[in-house]
């Protein structure tokens, strides 16, 4: 929010509707493009700049890479410890993230938070659906007084009682500020309809109920079911000698394996109910103006063959200022400031959905040309044209994704989790340029959902309840209804 | 703590790989100024181009048409027509976005460094010969509606600042929001648009920043061949309004169903070219850079009074404001983080700040520094900002020593002489029955 007075054509939407296969774009040579007439254009590729891997004999799996441009060092570390693995206690898993900064063993809250602000550095932690993540950034000169911070809070934090409760406070007043912003909520909503009692449906931040009785012992207890040597792993990307780096790694790190007690897929409910029908959840909010919506179903996991080739006919459909979706809802329309469509991925799920927001009164014009758009992936298909323009522009938007180290070392970390080796990055190229029309199509088809669409409308119910009942059965709730 | 002072004198002199001297600049004929810096680093390029034109140079009745503006930059020309600006940049592999502040509009296209002539094509094409489709207009009057009215859905803090800035100026132009009133979005005409087009977008009001994977000699011939040909104009009136001190405090009250008020405080401070910004810069960082910054640390962890502080000093061309707003965390009543946030003030005003306390801050901003310069677009942006708000791009490199150079001193002095009652405008948003439980 910072500086709100500034207007922009077309990013205000990044916050919910990102797009996180974005990152595993690549660039191309050579290759021929067809605008209204014949123009050429060649890309420089982009290679995965050389990295050491080394697994320790602790378990956890460390990557080094040097890169010099400037006197930084970034550090990443990876752990299991995500919202599907909250079992009862929703949240638990984003909380505990949060609160590994709180202090360990051999240095206070305030130590860690003056040692790193003094130096101008930074240290941040986070969950997210599948795992957590623990950064820090800071000068190359700076390293030797901040590792030893880094490593003591990723393996020995404490997790003192009064900061737990503390932070518990000010965590349930920010997740009633939440529903002030539907932006903000509706994924959450979506993954919950979705996915029911799946895992995959728990909402990463929890809710008011389930957040009031995380107590220190749970934080704990989720630390050392999840945060486990065999199943981390930790990037270090910047200015700094491999073999130095390794040897103050090493040296810094606990020195045997910790305890494996997690299983890791195996303990959580993989079993996704398919889907019957249309549904449409109606979440009122009494105060709205307009109605932001996303339309929907279940997307693809890591691990398909296709991934790049759907997020190429996705950026045809709606992942681009030019898409389709974007084309006829605001340029064509102007119902919206905005529209595109997503896929997010997971290790053993997905979801794909169309999102966009509009007036009150517009709301049914809104959603029927969504749909309509959808459709005509469909029937339609795509053209030579489009495809090449896709191919173009996603190769051409792909360097400065990994331009900095601290995008490196969350592109290394990324690739550890999910088990991706370098091919899935160097084999970008191939795989974008011999995508054929034909095969578009067929990924169009098989992919992008036609039937079974799951609807999620947060707008003022009275207005919109009787016209949406066109789309499937209806199921209502309030906003101001604890959880999602 | 000494020992760090050390770091800081180090890391100045290993900066990053970009030096003044990198950058190149030439200024064609039709007055427009292009800044070049070649970084070879990915096979990437980006232009901005800064326009001298924001809504401080609107008047009522077409307020936020620099914004709507920008937005029809989009919608055709003579040479590419509607649609077909974004279609053939996507196409080559580029992407692109503008935004429209109080002092600037600015457009950004970013590419690989092989489609660089097309950018050109279609950027000369829309500067020199844009057109204004009537249907485009009514479209992207609906956008516009749709963009004002998803922000204010989404961000109660958006209502509130509004209206703290129109509170704070009732002569000079920043008294109205960037995106416009609703009456003035709806009722804008084609002639408003082509009167404003003729008097802002000539190439003599605009600098443009191009850096990446380019070289030198073929930027200058690019610009020679699709810039300078297009017309110059007569520069645009100066603005001369001026806002008369403020001689008293002002209160703004808003209500609106939310679960927790909102308290905002703004005071009046001058254009970024004067000698107190970076005073002013460092005081902001004290305030809310960081857990141990002093509204974070104070307010929002140890006494747990709100559960978001945050301070806002924008660049400028006139005197404009320094804002403080939090969000009161459960069972404050704003006025009580009101007083805490002043508390605040008044310990910096009486007691001045610590000395690790000051080169805590100038490493952020070193720090601060060496972010920006990791990526071509952070240079481009920076370069910009600084040749528009400085005066000179070359202030961005001075930056790290003009920082080092402010005292605890100069910091106690501007928190002294800006944040007075006289000075500020406090403004309330919370819901109208909200029950104001008294803090023991």
């Amino acid at each position: 929010m910072k500086n709100k007075s500034t207007q922009t054509k077309k990013n205000c939407m990044n916050e919910w509707l990102n797009d996180c296969m974005k990152n595993l774009i690549h660039s191309s040579i050579h290759t021929i493009i067809l605008i209204s007439v014949f123009t050429s254009f060649s890309f420089a590729q982009f290679k995965l700049p050389e990295y050491e891997k080394t697994i320790l004999e602790n378990g956890i799996t460390l990557y080094l890479m040097e890169q010099h441009e400037v006197p930084l060092i970034y550090v990443s570390a990876v752990f299991p410890a995500g919202a599907i693995w909250d079992e009862t206690q929703s949240g638990l898993a984003a909380f505990t993230a949060d609160a590994l900064l709180f202090g360990s063993k051999n240095y206070t809250k305030q130590q860690i938070d003056e040692t790193f602000d003094f130096l101008g550095a930074s240290i941040s932690s986070y969950a997210e659906k599948e795992r957590a993540v623990i950064k820090m950034s800071c000068k190359k000169s700076d390293l030797d007084a901040l590792l030893p911070i880094f490593i003591d809070v990723i393996t020995r934090p404490v997790f003192p009682k009064e900061e737990i409760e503390k932070r518990k406070q000010r965590w349930l007043a920010e997740l009633e500020q939440d529903k002030q912003s539907p932006r903000r909520v509706i994924l959450s909503y979506f993954n919950k309809f979705l996915f029911d009692q799946n895992v995959y449906g728990n909402p990463v931040d929890g809710t008011q109920s389930s957040i009031k009785e995380i107590t220190s012992e749970d934080v704990a207890g989720f630390f050392g079911m999840h945060y486990l040597h065999t199943f981390t792993g930790i990037a270090v990307v910047g200015d700094f000698s491999t073999d130095e780096m390794k040897t103050k790694m090493i040296s810094m790190l606990p020195k045997v394996p910790s305890l494996e007690r997690l299983n890791l897929m195996k303990d959580i409910n993989k079993d996704i109910s398919r889907l019957d029908g249309n549904r449409v959840l109606l979440v009122n909010k009494d105060d709205s103006r307009e109605t932001t919506f996303l339309i929907g179903g279940y997307g693809v996991a890591w691990n398909n063959k296709d991934l790049i080739k759907i997020e190429v006919v996705n950026t045809i459909l709606g992942g681009r200022f030019t898409s389709w979706l974007n084309d006829e809802l605001r340029i064509n329309a102007g119902l919206t400031y905005g529209a595109k469509s997503t896929f997010n991925t997971y290790r053993q799920a997905g979801t794909f959905y169309i999102s966009t927001f509009t007036a009150t009164e517009n709301t049914v014009e809104a959603i029927d040309l969504a749909l309509k758009v959808l459709d005509r992936l469909h029937t339609e298909g795509i053209d030579a044209e489009a495809l090449l323009s896709a191919k173009n522009y996603i190769k051409g938007q792909f360097p400065p994704d990994y331009e900095t180290s601290g995008n490196l070392a969350d592109l290394l970390t990324t690739m550890f989790f999910y088990g991706l080796d370098d091919s899935y990055i160097n084999d970008f190229e191939k795989n974008v340029g011999e995508m054929t029309v034909e095969e578009a199509n067929k990924i169009a088809k098989r992919y992008f959902p036609k039937e079974n669409l799951q609807f999620v409308l947060i707008g003022k119910a009275d207005e919109i309840r009787d016209k949406v009942k066109k789309y499937g059965k209806v199921i209502e709730k309030n906003i101001n209804e604890i959880g999602f | 703590m000494k020992h760090f002072f050390l770091f800081f004198l180090l890391t100045i002199s290993i900066l990053p790989q970009t030096k003044v001297e990198d950058i190149k600049t030439f200024t064609l004929k039709n007055g427009m100024k292009i800044i070049v810096l070649e970084d070879h680093s990915i096979p990437n390029a980006n232009m901005y181009l800064f326009w001298k034109v924001g809504s401080r140079n609107e008047y009522p009745g077409i307020t936020g048409i620099s914004h709507f503006f920008e937005h029809m930059m989009f919608n055709g020309a003579k040479k590419y027509g509607p649609k077909q600006f974004d279609i053939t940049m996507e196409a080559s592999g580029g992407s692109n976005n503008a935004s429209t502040s109080e002092n600037l509009t600015v457009y950004t296209d970013w590419f690989p460094s092989s489609s660089l002539e097309v950018i050109f094509d279609l950027e000369a094409d829309r500067i020199a010969s844009l057109s204004f489709d009537d249907k485009m207009i009514e479209s992207e009057r609906g956008v516009i509606l749709s963009e004002r009215s998803t922000g204010l859905e989404n961000y109660p803090l958006w209502e509130l600042w509004e209206q703290v800035q129109a509170a704070s100026f009732y002569a000079h132009p920043y008294h109205w929001p960037v995106i416009g009133y609703e009456s003035d979005i709806k009722n804008w005409t084609k002639k408003d648009l082509e009167t404003y087009f003729h008097t802002y977008y000539s190439p003599n009001n605009c600098v443009v920043v191009i850096a990446g994977d380019v070289m030198l000699d073929s930027v200058k011939s690019l610009s020679e061949k699709y810039f300078e040909p297009i017309a110059t104009g007569p520069p645009p009136r100066e603005l001369h309004t001026v806002e008369p001190e403020q001689k008293g405090e002002k209160i703004v009250n808003i209500n609106r169903d939310v679960p927790a008020p909102y308290v905002m405080l703004a005071y009046h401070v001058p254009q970024t070219n004067f000698a107190d910004y970076y005073a002013l810069s460092l005081l902001e960082s004290i305030l809310s850079s960081g857990n141990t910054s002093r509204l974070y640390k104070n307010l929002v962890d140890d006494r747990q009074l709100a559960i978001e502080v945050s301070t806002d000093f924008s660049y400028a061309f006139d005197p404009f404001l320094f804002i403080i707003y939090g969000i009161c965390n459960k069972g404050i009543n704003p006025e009580f983080l009101e007083k805490a946030i002043l508390t605040e003030l008044d310990k910096i005003i009486k007691d001045g700040i610590k000395p690790e306390e000051l080169q805590k801050v100038k490493n952020q901003k070193l720090m601060d520094f060496y972010h920006t310069m990791e990526t071509i677009n952070g240079k481009a942006r920076n370069i910009g900002n600084y040749e528009m708000f400085f005066g000179n791009y070359k202030k961005m490199f001075s930056a790290p020593q003009d920082f080092a150079k402010v005292t605890a001193e100069d910091i106690q002095r501007v928190a002294k002489k800006y944040f007075t009652a006289d000075n500020r405008t406090v403004g309330f948003l919370q819901s109208s029955e909200s029950e104001k439980e008294e803090i023991k």
